[in-house]
């Protein structure tokens, strides 16, 4: 260490008339003591772990018994190697036996000191004491069945009144306001602020929820509290706590810690919720902005059915009335028919008397105009007739003649008596067989000379 | 003689019955199976829980107010001494 003030002039003088020595700078003081420190004999503690914090490098953490506690601190690297080695992760309130020496982390100019116990290795030795009293409680009370008396109360979906504990400057009271505001809710709100975290703070969230479920205006209560250590939320393992919420007739939600938090107000609540913002989407169970969006739109859909069903209705009562102007006018039309028929038969009977005649005088009037036409064609075609007759007779008394004679020429022509009479004679056999050569008859040798006055027999005689 | 919760005559259903009435009243009528006369009665009292609900969440949509616990207690004491 460096020299006291008294033989160093760049360091001031010290106390006067102090026996003590120095001063000493404090940055050498506080090495010495780390020194010092991590000269004291390592060995095993046992406690139970609280208020368990990871940092990047290190990781932080109490052990506590009855008597007192020690801060403990251990590199991330060399905790990660110990949970791989446990085979369990310590957990608040867990009774652990850490092994280990003193340390002193001396500070500097611009950060702080500290004390803690170095730990180098670590076991788990079982639930502590506080754990084990609080799951012995939690038994307990689900044995009196008051773990599921505020799960079987009936929570209001649009609470108008909410009431709420939290520490009146803690961060839960915004988060709360901010998810209520995102749910479009702005009823009205009974902020009962109180401890939440110290000896005192049990007794007067029992009496913030006694006072707020005796307004009988608040139909739900949220109890909100940020995260911590166990210790911290010790409070809200309070028997007399849970008793007292077990048998509100009103809904209490419970938001204490985060999520791996678990306090027994978490248990007998009506909702457990991880954080102010699930508390109060629990505590107004619509979104309200959406709710009315939806109303708007089922509003609309009502419209729409009863503009068409009113429609459907009003084309009915048409049809009605067109079906009775209908029916009307059919017995107008045969009331009419009857009264016409029922005045008038004689009339209706001399119509079609005189229809008839008519048709009878028609029909006789053109019979005879088909008679004088068809005698009028008959003459004509007789005459016709009668005059092709007359010129064909005509024809025939001229033309027959002429044509007899002509033939009677032309027949002469061939008459071989008119040859025979020119001088030619016609030979034959005694049989009438013409011989038309000399050879012929000489054959014959008897044979007939036919002259035109008469035949003579004749013979043939060779010279 | 009792009165069903819910019709004109009764006690109003809750928020989310009332709700839960309507989209059953809506679907019935999507369905296109309700008769002219069931669909006007379903749209009349889908209209009046409408309004119920409108009501109930117009109850909820001003400025949020906010109290303190002994502020409403000394004002429902108020109350409580007015009467």
């Amino acid at each position: 260490m460096s020299s006291p003030a008294g033989n160093d002039p760049a360091i001031p003088a010290g106390i006067p008339e102090s026996q003590l020595a120095g001063p000493f700078p404090v940055g050498e003081y506080a090495a010495k003591l780390r020194d010092r420190l991590r000269e004291f004999t390592h060995v095993q503690l046992l406690g139970e772990l609280v208020n368990l914090r990871m940092a990047r490098a290190r990781v932080y953490f109490e052990l506590r018994d009855a008597g007192g506690a020690i801060p403990c601190a251990v590199w991330r690297r060399d905790w990660d190697a110990m949970l791989a080695g446990a085979g369990e992760t310590p957990a608040e309130g867990m009774q652990i036996v850490v092994a280990g020496g003193c340390d002193y982390y001396p500070g500097s100019a611009t950060s702080s000191p500290g004390f803690s116990f170095s730990v180098s290795d670590l076991r788990i030795a079982g639930a502590g004491d506080l754990l084990a009293r609080i799951d012995r409680l939690r038994k307990q009370l689900d044995r009196e069945g008051l773990l599921e008396h505020q799960q079987r109360l009936a929570r209001p979906l649009l609470p108008r009144t909410i009431g709420v504990i939290t520490g009146e400057s803690g961060k839960a009271r915004d988060d709360l306001l901010a998810a209520l505001a995102r749910r479009g809710w702005a009823g009205r709100l009974v902020w009962a602020f109180a401890p939440v975290q110290d000896r005192h703070a049990a007794p007067l969230i029992t009496r913030a929820l006694g006072e707020l479920a005796g307004t009988r205006e608040v139909e739900v209560v949220i109890v909100a509290r940020g995260g911590g250590s166990l210790a911290d939320l010790l409070c809200f393992c309070d028997e007399t706590l849970c008793r007292t919420v077990a048998l509100l007739s009103v809904p209490v939600i419970a938001s204490v810690g985060h999520h791996t938090d678990r306090t027994l107000l978490d248990d007998v609540a009506a909702v457990s919720c991880s954080t102010p913002t699930h508390a109060a989407e629990a505590a107004v169970g619509i979104d309200c902005l959406r709710a009315r969006r939806d109303q708007a739109a089922a509003a609309g859909r009502l419209a729409e059915h009863a503009g068409r069903a009113l429609g459907v209705r009003s084309r009915q009562l048409e049809s009605a009335r067109r079906l009775r102007e209908h029916g009307r006018r059919a017995v107008l039309g045969r009331a009419r028919r009857l009264a016409l028929l029922s005045r008038a038969p004689g009339a209706h009977l001399q119509r079609q008397r005189s229809s008839l005649h008519q048709q009878l005088r028609e029909i006789r009037a053109g019979s005879r105009r088909r008679l004088e036409s068809e005698r009028s064609a008959g003459a004509t075609r007789a005459l016709v007739i009668s005059r092709k007759a007359s010129s064909t007779i005509a024809e025939c008394r001229e033309r027959r003649p002429r044509e007899l004679e002509r033939l009677g020429l032309a027949l002469a022509g061939h008459d071989p008596q008119r040859t025979l009479e020119r001088g030619y004679v016609l030979a034959s056999s005694p049989q009438g067989r013409p011989l038309a050569t000399a050879e012929a008859a000489r054959l014959a040798g008897e044979l007939s000379l036919r002259f035109a006055d008469a035949t003579l027999p004749a013979r043939i005689e060779e010279r | 003689m009792s009165v069903e919760p819910g019709s004109p005559d009764g006690p109003p259903l809750s928020y989310e019955a009332a709700a839960g009435r309507v989209e059953e009243i809506i679907r019935r009528l999507d369905s296109g199976e309700a008769s002219l006369d069931e669909t006007l009665a379903l749209v009349s009292e889908g209209k009046r829980l409408i309004e119920q609900c409108a009501g109930e969440l117009a109850a909820v949509a001003g400025a949020l107010e906010e109290l303190k616990l002994d502020e409403l207690v000394s004002r429902l004491e108020q109350e409580a001494t007015g009467q």
